[in-house]
């Protein structure tokens, strides 16, 4: 099967993560809300209702259109286009077709099979327009639920630039950390808050030629998509060496059956006899307004890895992990700065414990009660001394639960590192005279016992002692 | 008078408008738009020049009279039932209507 | 002969009510019993064939809001015992044209589609009215959907009928807002108009009409027909009625996007300013229709019958006899091409704007039981729509077809740029004709009689030929009875004026209600209210 090669071509909707829909002023997000609850007369299409342009649909739009090396237009047009479904409510949907928000752009992404090469993905379609409403099949009947209608969505297509399924999984995967970082959609998938159409053809390696392709709707992850689309791979290869043409299909993915549904042709076939929407004027941005726009536009996941990777010296896998999100990257940087240290002791500490406190806890790096000062700070009283690693450790989980500045804890709760030798010598010698089997057995030979002896030092001092110090008294007392 | 738009035109356009006909009114109904496109035909005799922009709305939108755009404020509308209760068929809360059938691909 | 509250002036009932010379309810009551004495039965779906008597009576009304009416007007009545502030149309009578959705009211749109729609929401406009204290009367006759020029298309029959002559159409599509105005039914009525939708029927029954600039009044709750062509607008016995109910009506709505910001003017206040040095043109594109013989598609040209043109010169001379300077032959090449630029632009918006009304939401739906989908949609539009509203909708098919669009809808809207140029040719002040105004006949003849016209869509759209014109350009245009022609029918005369020159053109109305008060045809009245004690 390796003679055809696949050409892909993604069409993704973004829903955006406004407060409120784009036309009117239902609130855009009902997840999980009863049907029909969230809607008014303008999104549910009632006879006589007009729409009205949320602005911050058109910030949230030109960020985008600014990260995808999009051209932002300063005048751009709403069309309807025009078809019937039980989920759009007006028979048409407000959209943009040719005079879009965004004209052109790309994406670079990089070719996990093949490190260091980067493929340019292009982008053919970039514009605002409205959702629709979810639909289910009852049986013989078809019920529809109009709370999604009027969330504001951005289509963005690309070319038939993509060469497997795994670069279609990167370019998604990509896709979504970019939404989050602008701060611009949630991005989730299974949520529906990007979702994806595939544009799947096959053609001999070498040819430039395209073929007829079939497009895959309804995929809700991005390893679906991933899997869609080898199966559909391995259908077109097995169709064009039974020697029959590929047709013009629409495919439906079953997410419980894992497989491609053809639907009807005769809901594909369409004119939408587009024309610029008459109840909208034409949507004018000044340059001032993009400037303001763009004003606070943040550096992108993979300029800031890069940066990370020759200011910080960090290695390719920490800067990928601490760039995956956004405030996570912040965070390291603010905390690194406090600090001022060794950046890949904060990096160390980030990955291997506040990430896991995060993720126990749900929280984001931005509203975690660990500010970075506390994070330098705990990591500065750790190098002093002044606490062990384990202190440290149980000291961040303290000031997340409590929001207490580390200094003020270890204050509170006498977590200093106990350093005084005979303090230490105290407690050494109370251990040994309350166990005298284990002593027996050290000495008969036992020699790796020194280690819960150890642990039974710092547990009488509450983990306060130096623990290298309690060791080489132990060793010294117990082998006298 | 010349048939523009024969049956065959016309009977694309009654599927796209999601309309079904009778003969009586497709006759008429046909004849009409054939007459209403003849005076349309006036249309393609008027000199337009090159750059002659469309006019969407006759008045000029000037900024000084354009409205704001929206603020994203949630509003909540206060009378969903009442959209509801126009519905010819709900259950659930849901809008029901006769189904879309798929096939299964073999 | 006193003359009864139903066929008092808006603005004196008002100023009555606030003296407490009347109270609301008996304004009401007067009206109702006018309805009764000559409305004959609402409009309905189910009809059977007309008495004789229904051929003699208005038809106005679809749904007569009575109850409604009388509550408010007690609500009204309390206000005034308690001295509080009253709207500017306190206990002024209103009907609605019935395309505006008004909240817990039937809003049919005169079609079966929507004869048992109950709106969950009240258009801008009409809420405005009812906050300023108008009291509603009823919901009014149309043209099913707004799509037609003589009324006769309504789903609600049987249809409105002029109050001069019952065997005369009331025209359309506001009909039933002319008619019942006209017949004292009320004393204004909100209308629409795409292409002279107001003015024509204003025109044909006697009355003030007017069409504001497009933007001035909020859409918002109007069913739209074209939606870059429709106005709300008032309808009403006389100039200063009419100012005020634009008054109450006009002004920017968040709801609507195109209205606009622009502040509204007093437009009562500044009636009394007079004409003198506004500068009036006349054209003679306004003079003549040019129409397609539907036999042979040749292009022909008629011009328009005598009286109606001497009428525009009698207002004319009235004008310039107060001080207004008139400018003749000013040049309006592109008057001839707005029919079929409406045609096109009109069609492509209302086919989209009529795909909301399959069945699955509110409204109509077929009693057929259905397979699928598709099925559902057709029966239930086939069932519920009328003729004309399926051939607006499949000429709008026809061409916005991707195919078709470019050599159609996009050389239509070029061609609606032309009409507009013509406009600031002449209107702009810069210009050597720097006009303040253009006056015009409103429509090209009289009322005509039932069931001349209707069915020939082309030759029912040419009624709108001096109207349609104001549309494509977004500019007002004002229509005002200026005489009775030969068969004892009203003339009407049209101003249309550049953007947002409204106050402009109620003054020359003004000054011409003014300037023929003495006017032997003042004293004519309806024929259905002539024989009325
Ligand atoms: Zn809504």
């Amino acid at each position: 099967m390796s003679e055809y090669e696949l050409v892909i071509g993604l069409e993704t909707h973004i829903q955006l993560n406004t407060v409120t829909k784009i036309f009117c002023a239902c609130k855009a997000d009902s997840w999980e809300m009863e049907p029909n609850t969230n809607i008014c007369p303008v999104c549910a299409g009632l006879p006589g209702v007009l729409p009205v342009l949320n602005e911050e649909v058109l910030r949230k739009g030109v960020l985008l259109a600014y990260a995808m090396h999009s051209e932002i237009r300063n005048v751009s047009f709403f069309d309807r286009k025009n078809y019937f479904y039980p989920d759009l409510p007006k028979g048409y949907q407000i959209t943009q077709y040719d005079m879009s928000l965004g004209n052109g752009g790309y994406m670079d992404l990089f070719i996990p099979e093949d490190a260091g090469a980067t493929r340019r993905v292009s982008i053919t379609k970039l514009h605002l327009e409205e959702d629709a409403g979810k639909t289910k099949n009852a049986g013989s009947e078809r019920l529809i639920d109009f709370n999604r209608c009027g969330v504001p969505l951005i289509e963005m297509v690309t070319g038939p630039d993509l060469r497997s399924a795994a670069e279609a999984a990167q370019y998604l995967t990509r896709l979504r950390q970019l939404l989050r970082w602008l701060g611009v959609s949630e991005a989730d998938m299974e949520k529906g808050h990007l979702r994806c159409d595939a544009n799947v053809s096959i053609r001999p390696v070498g040819s430039t030629q395209l073929f007829t392709k079939t497009e895959i709707k309804n995929v809700n992850s991005i390893e679906n998509v991933r899997s869609a689309i080898e199966l559909e791979y391995e259908r077109q290869v097995r169709e064009v060496e039974a020697g029959n043409r590929i047709q013009a299909w629409t495919l439906d993915w079953d997410d419980e059956k894992n497989e491609l549904k053809k639907m009807r042709s005769k809901e594909t076939e369409a004119d939408y006899r587009y024309f610029r929407e008459p109840d909208l004027l034409p949507v004018r941005l000044s340059d001032e307004w993009i400037q303001a726009v763009l004003a606070d536009f943040p550096e992108l996941p993979l300029h800031r890895k890069q940066r990370f990777l020759t200011d910080y010296h960090l290695t390719e896998y920490d800067a990928d992990l601490l760039t995956t999100d956004r405030q996570l990257s912040e965070y390291f940087e603010s905390a690194v700065k406090v600090y001022g240290g060794d950046p890949k002791k904060i990096a160390n500490y980030l990955m291997n414990d506040v990430l896991r406190m995060l993720n126990e806890s749900g929280k984001s790096a931005a509203d975690t009660r660990l500010t970075p000062q506390y994070l330098a700070d705990i990591v500065k009283m750790a190098d002093a001394g002044k606490i062990n690693a384990s202190t440290a450790k149980n000291l961040l989980v303290k000031v997340e639960a409590s929001g207490q500045a580390p200094n003020e804890i270890v204050a509170a709760e006498g977590l200093g590192q106990v350093r005084d030798d005979a303090a230490i010598r105290a407690v050494v010698e109370k251990v040994i005279a309350g166990n005298p089997k284990e002593v027996e057995a050290y000495r008969a030979g036992k020699e790796s016992l020194i280690g819960w002896f150890t642990g039974q030092v710092m547990r009488e001092m509450r983990g306060k002692a130096d623990p290298k110090l309690a060791q080489e008294i132990l060793k010294e007392i117990l082998g006298s | 008078m010349k048939e523009e738009i024969s049956v065959e035109v016309f009977n694309h356009l009654v599927g796209l408008a999601a309309l079904e006909l009778d003969a009586e009114q497709a006759t008429y109904l046909r004849r009409e738009l054939n007459l209403q496109l003849q005076v349309i035909h006036e249309l393609e005799a008027i000199p337009l020049e090159e750059d002659l922009k469309i006019n969407a709305h006759g008045v000029k939108y000037e900024a000084s009279i354009t409205p704001q755009l929206r603020a994203d404020e949630w509003i909540p509308y206060e009378d969903v039932e009442a959209i509801l209760s126009q519905v010819p068929e709900l259950r659930d809360r849901f809008v029901v209507v006769p189904n879309i059938p798929h096939e299964k691909l073999d | 002969m006193t003359m009864q509250l139903c066929d008092t002036p808006a603005h004196e009932l008002s100023i009555l009510l606030r003296k407490k010379k009347i109270s609301a309810k008996e304004i009401v009551e007067s009206c109702l019993e006018r309805v009764a004495a000559v409305d004959g039965r609402p409009g309905s779906l189910d009809p059977g064939e007309n008495s004789s008597q229904d051929n003699q009576s208005v038809h106005a009304m679809i749904t007569l809001t009575a109850e409604k009416a009388l509550a408010q007007a007690k609500g009204l009545d309390d206000k005034v015992a308690r001295g509080e502030p009253l709207g500017s149309l306190a206990g002024v009578p209103f009907t609605v044209k019935d395309i505006f959705c008004v909240k817990d009211t039937l809003t049919t749109a005169a079609s079966r589609m929507l004869a048992n729609f109950r709106a969950p929401y009240t258009a801008t406009t009409v809420e405005r009215m009812l906050a300023q204290d108008g009291l509603m009367i009823g919901k009014v006759n149309l043209d099913e959907y707004t799509f037609g020029s003589s009324n006769e298309s309504t789903a609600f029959q049987p249809a409105p009928r002029n109050p001069w002559d019952t065997n005369r159409v009331p025209g359309g599509s506001s009909g039933g807002s002319a008619a019942s105005v006209a017949a004292g039914e009320a004393a204004i009525s909100l209308g629409t108009d795409t292409a002279g939708s107001i003015r024509q029927p204003a025109a044909f029954c006697g009355v003030v009409g007017i069409k504001p600039t497009y933007g001035r009044v909020s859409r918002y709750g109007l069913i739209a027909f074209a939606s870059s062509l429709d106005c709300p607008g008032p309808l009403a016995r006389n100039v200063t009625d009419a100012a005020m109910l634009l008054k109450a009506i006009a002004g920017p709505d968040r709801q609507d996007a195109t209205a606009v910001t622009k502040a509204v003017p007093d437009y009562v206040g500044v009636l009394d300013q007079g004409v003198k040095g506004l500068r009036i043109g006349l054209s003679e594109d306004y003079f003549k229709i040019v129409y397609m013989d539907a036999e042979t598609g040749e292009m022909l040209q008629k011009p328009v019958p005598d009286e109606v043109r001497a009428a525009v010169y009698h207002a004319a001379e009235i004008l310039k006899a107060q001080g207004a300077e008139i400018i003749e032959d000013v040049p309006m090449p592109n008057t001839r091409y707005a029919i079929p630029a409406f045609f096109v632009i009109s069609r492509v918006e209302a086919a989209s704007n009529l795909h909301r009304f399959d069945g699955a939401k509110y409204g109509y739906r077929t009693a057929q039981p259905k397979r699928d989908l598709r099925e559902m949609y057709q029966a239930t539009r086939n069932e519920a729509f009328g003729l004309q509203p399926k051939l607006r909708i499949l000429m709008g098919m026809y061409v916005s077809a991707a195919q078709y669009s470019e050599q159609y809808y996009s050389r239509a809207l070029k061609v609606r740029t032309l009409i507009r140029r013509d406009f600031e040719n002449v209107f702009d002040p810069g210009s050597s004709y720097h006009l303040d105004a253009l006056l015009t006949p409103t429509t090209p003849t009289t009322a005509f009689e039932m069931g001349a016209v209707y069915g020939d869509s082309v030759l029912m759209q040419y009624a709108d030929q001096f109207t349609v014109t104001a549309n494509h350009a977004g500019i007002p245009g004002m229509t005002f009875p200026a005489g009775l022609g030969a068969d004892g029918l009203p003339l009407g005369v049209q101003l249309l004026g550049p953007d947002f020159s409204e106050p402009i053109l109620l003054r020359m109305g003004r000054v011409f209600e003014e300037g023929t008060q003495a006017e032997a045809w003042r004293l004519q009245k309806p024929q259905v209210l002539r024989g009325l004690a």
